[in-house]
């Protein structure tokens, strides 16, 4: 009787849930259709409407309208996300940038002249594996069902026939149909849910944040299963270890920017708001 | 009915030649550019740091053919771009694009012969927008160009994983120059690249 009982439970609770991600799906087309009209406004002291009428945004996605100026894309306006508390931002910038020049650069050298670049993307292979249940767990969140079944698929063939997540043995294969962004966290969750970015924030360490990405940490927080290695520190050392690989494969890739910009805390803020946006759509 | 499957295939192979050909002008001449980059850096007798300044002097001719210089910088300085003379206009897009020329064109040295694949065309009078794929070693990049045909098709826009070069630039110039003068941004722009001749490491490349 219990049991019986417990599964009619279930069940309702299935079918309540399901009611309600159906409910999330019907309203995500409305949501698309509110960012693609046109938007033409400046927040905050930035100028940043201009003279040409662009034809396309970023994306490739036809803006222009006959008739209306299109003079922003809605990326545009996400860059605009203000930045109150400047000062300190920047201070933390110039933290990080020191961090990277000083102490990360040099031991991710190191560490890719004893490490060929070959198990080097192995390790990186294995963290990404690893993170699996945020992507899941956004996924689910944004109700991409296809998607989540995709990454499930990924995860238990490149945990079971990739060496526990060494190898990308399905990174080759294409779903049948196309499916959207597997690379998806809790703050882009929020993101694809409604919330804007709140205002800008550098943290140490971690690099740029918003305020609305921040929230999104936490619960990441939660879902990184290195997080739950017991004592602390060798969670911190897993993390550490896996920055420092994802850092060699990528030197030379902040120089470049930091190099031709004029003023590079700008430089990497446009390019950090520009990106997630791109990510949360994708 | 074995005619009718005949003319049938016909149909599809003639269909199937024209979408093959369907490439217009724009990404035709984007291929070239992209192509002449590869050509450079896979030429055997190009190879090692020996050749380095003559690598550079090519690429750098190579880009001069297909970035329209002037349209990118007037873009990129949006409504500020009246604050400045017709030769200030011209200094500007001189310093700006030899900014540019000494970092991401550089950075093209780093190229691997990646794949890249070209997804989607699309044309409005006379602008193109061109979207692509290089294909790393762990992960895809979009790299989407857009042109503009003055006298021919020139790219004045890159847009790297939803980050547009014009754009990056404008938010930078937009908020320096909501702080400072017209004169002052070509001045710091000197100083940029006068502390990159000056090889001085990138840590201490100051930028505020």
């Amino acid at each position: 009787m219990r049991g019986w009982f417990a599964s009619l439970l279930a069940a309702v609770a299935l079918t309540v849930l399901c009611g309600g991600v159906a409910l999330a799906a019907d309203a995500a087309p409305d949501k698309s259709a509110a960012e693609n009209a046109p938007t033409v406004k400046s927040i905050g002291g930035v100028l940043l409407a201009y003279g040409d009428e662009d034809i396309w945004d970023e994306n490739g996605q036809v803006i222009k309208r006959p008739g209306v100026a299109q003079k922003m894309s809605v990326a545009d306006t996400v860059a605009e996300t203000p930045d109150p508390l400047e000062g300190w931002n920047r201070m933390w910038f110039g933290f990080n940038d020191k961090l990277y020049f000083w102490a990360l650069k040099p031991v991710a050298q190191g560490y890719s002249t004893v490490i060929p670049e070959r198990p080097r993307l192995w390790v990186h292979n294995f963290f990404h594996n690893l993170m699996y249940p945020v992507r899941f767990t956004s996924l689910i969140l944004q109700a991409k069902f296809g998607a989540a079944a995709v990454e499930t698929s990924r995860f238990i063939g490149n945990t079971a026939f990739g060496l526990g997540g060494l190898g990308d043995v399905t990174g080759d294969l294409k779903p049948y149909k196309p499916i959207p962004s597997t690379e998806q966290d809790l703050g882009l969750t929020f993101g694809y849910w409604g919330a804007g970015n709140g205002f800008y924030l550098v943290w140490p360490v971690l690099g740029p944040s918003t305020g609305r990405d921040t929230v999104g940490y936490v619960g990441d927080y939660f879902l990184t299963p290195t997080s739950y290695i017991n004592p602390w520190y060798w969670s911190i050392a897993a993390d550490g270890y896996d920055k420092i690989n994802g850092v060699s494969l990528r030197i030379g890739d902040y120089e470049t920017l930091k190099d031709a910009s004029v003023d590079p805390y700008e430089a990497v803020r446009d390019a950090y708001l520009r990106m997630r946006f791109k990510k949360m759509n994708d | 009915m074995k005619k009718i499957a005949f003319v049938f295939g016909v149909l599809l192979v003639a269909l199937a030649v024209s979408t093959a050909a369907f490439a217009g002008e724009p990404e035709n001449r984007l291929k070239a550019g992209i192509d002449k980059v590869i050509a450079i850096l896979s030429d055997p007798a190009m190879k090692g740091p020996a050749k380095h300044l003559e690598r550079q002097r090519r690429l750098r001719a190579v880009a001069d053919g297909f970035f329209d210089w002037h349209e990118l910088s007037r873009r990129a300085l949006a409504e500020s771009w009246r604050k400045y003379t017709p030769k200030q206009q011209e200094e500007f897009v001189t310093i700006f694009s030899e900014l540019l020329q000494k970092t991401y064109v550089r950075k093209l040295e780093k190229f691997n012969n990646e794949k890249v694949e070209y997804v989607k065309e699309q044309v409005d009078g006379d602008q193109a927008f061109i979207s692509t794929h290089v294909l790393m070693k762990d992960k895809t990049v979009p790299i989407n160009y857009i042109m503009i045909k003055h006298d021919q098709w020139m790219v004045y826009d890159v847009v790297i994983e939803g980050v547009s070069l014009v754009k990056n630039y404008r938010t930078q110039f937009s908020k320096i120059l909501s702080r400072e003068t017209s004169d002052a941004l070509l001045q710091r722009i000197k100083d940029k690249i006068k502390s990159l001749d000056e090889g001085k490491n990138v840590d201490d490349v100051v930028g505020k």
